[in-house]
């Protein structure tokens, strides 16, 4: 399973660099394309990035019998968040379709390859990961910030599907 | 170690299918090949020449009519072996995209540029006395129409244009490079000089216009314009219930494999047919939420035999597979 997430994180982060080079975050002294696979940060990390890309994941479960190893599908979300460009942020709903736009975009095609990242160069391990179209859910006005503007975030959700790392 | 189940990289998994035609050499009745080992592992987005992307279709259905008999002996009349009868096989779908070559493989027949008219012309079902053809001049190519700076003026970006030779009043198949229509006498089409230009497969839009050329927003099918070719622009394309003509082309389907490995149906000889597998439907209504319904082409081909040049067997079709890497191979 961890093979399945790597790859896929790996796959959308390049697709990320490729679509949009000037989406990036600071991180650790490193210049990085803007998304972070959430349980992979340090548990006292502070507030959320903006403008940011955040992975997570949820249920898996054999969708399929009679495969060996199962095949599994399991629940991805991603959540992002801006406040636009401007100090009034009129432009937030334009950056949130902008970040709409590029992960609508880095997940075409919906599938690529599953790699085992622990060894270096990475191995390929043979069989693909594939994905459904995400579902973008309703934009989310957050609380009056500070400076007189707001946040505007999104959740959006796709079903990853691939084959467990288990023995026949 | 035994594995009873399916294993991994041995099942094609995929949600759509591409195609891909090429023409038939209507003269020589010579197919496009498809080499497994040359061709097979191109950029779904980048098909090798003279292959053209038709896009995603759906409801892909392969049919085979091949007759196998059984051979009998004996008083008793038991099988003591079996031979293959006629041979026949079957393929439709529906194209999710519309446009010319599309239009015409699910019409079947000849298929029409309607060409900009002169408004005192008489109405015709397929569009009635063109405008007239402006020459194309040498330096074309297939993206790229020199018309001269007089003449560039009657075309403007967005324009829908057919580029062909004039009609010489021959008979036989005419099309440059791809057949559009069979003539067999120049009477039927009122020795038009723009019949040809009405067939064509050498269409295109202009994405751009330069003080002399027209630049096309994809290359003409047919290749650069041959020499005596001139454009003129289109408004609409037309197909019919109806006519001599049968389209014939070379035929690939590829399975976008997502999880590792590649099918492709290559069928060297289609021809759109008459006969339904499923039933009478010419397009295909698919609601995408009531009342907003999309509309696809339904097509339905009968394959037509080629021999194969490595042990002379006829054949219809063949089906290629390409395993995922380090996926078993049996």
């Amino acid at each position: 399973m961890q093979f399945a997430k790597d790859s896929f994180y790996v796959a959308m982060r390049e697709r990320l660099a490729s679509l949009n080079p000037g989406r990036t975050i600071e991180r650790n002294g490193s210049t990085r394309p803007a998304i972070i696979v959430a349980e992979n940060e340090l548990p006292n990390t502070g507030a959320r990035f903006s403008d940011t890309f955040y992975v997570e994941f949820g249920e898996a479960r054999p969708v399929k019998t009679g495969f060996v190893p199962p095949l599994m599908s399991m629940e991805c979300f991603f959540w992002y968040q801006t406040h636009g460009d401007g100090e009034s942020c009129i432009d937030r709903g334009r950056k949130l379709g902008q970040l709409d736009l590029e992960l609508l975009n880095m997940c075409h095609p919906s599938y690529a390859a599953k790699r085992n990242f622990l060894q270096s160069p990475s191995v390929d391990l043979g069989s693909g990961i594939f994905w459904s179209g995400p579902v973008l859910e309703g934009a989310k006005e957050r609380d009056r910030l500070d400076g007189g503007g707001r946040k505007i975030e999104r959740w959006a959700r796709l079903i990853l599907y691939f084959y467990a790392e288990v023995s026949a | 170690m035994t594995n009873t189940g399916m294993r991994a990289g041995m099942v094609p998994i995929g949600r759509r299918l591409r195609a891909y035609f090429a023409p038939v050499d209507r003269e020589t009745g010579k197919a496009t090949p498809f080499d497994p080992a040359k061709h097979g592992v191109f950029l779904l987005d980048a098909p090798p020449t003279p292959w053209i992307d038709l896009g995603w279709i759906e409801n892909f259905a392969r049919r085979s009519g091949t007759l196998v008999e059984p051979l009998r002996a004996g008083t008793r009349g038991a099988v003591s072996g079996q031979y293959r009868g006629e041979l026949e096989a079957l393929v439709e779908f529906d194209f999710r995209e519309w446009g010319k070559v599309q239009m015409a493989l699910s019409g079947g027949s000849e298929h029409m540029n309607v060409l900009a008219a002169d408004p005192n012309a008489d109405a015709q079902a397929s569009g009635g006395s063109a405008l007239p053809a402006v020459g194309v001049l040498p330096g074309s190519s297939a993206v790229e129409l020199v018309v001269g700076a007089g003449a560039v003026g009657s075309f403007s970006k967005g324009d829908l244009v057919a580029v062909d030779v004039d009609y010489q009043q021959q008979s036989g198949y005419v099309g440059s490079a791809i057949a559009g229509a069979y003539v067999s006498d120049p009477v039927n089409v009122k020795h038009d000089i723009d019949f040809v230009r009405r067939v064509t497969f050498s269409v295109g839009r202009v994405a751009e216009t330069t003080s002399t050329s027209l630049l096309l927003a994809q290359p003409l099918p047919a290749g650069a314009p041959v020499l005596g070719a001139a454009v003129q622009r289109v408004v609409a394309f037309v197909d019919r219930e109806g006519g001599a003509f049968f389209q014939e082309w070379s035929a690939l389907f590829v399975l976008e494999a997502e999880s590792g490995g590649r099918v492709c149906f290559y069928y060297p000889r289609l021809t759109p047919c008459g006969q339904k597998a499923s039933d009478d439907q010419r397009e295909t209504i698919s609601e995408i939420s009531a009342p907003i319904h999309s509309i696809a082409l339904h097509a339905t081909f009968r394959a037509l035999a080629v021999k194969d040049e490595n042990d002379s067997a006829l054949a219809l079709y063949y089906r290629s597979y390409f395993p995922a890497a380090t996926a078993s191979v049996y």
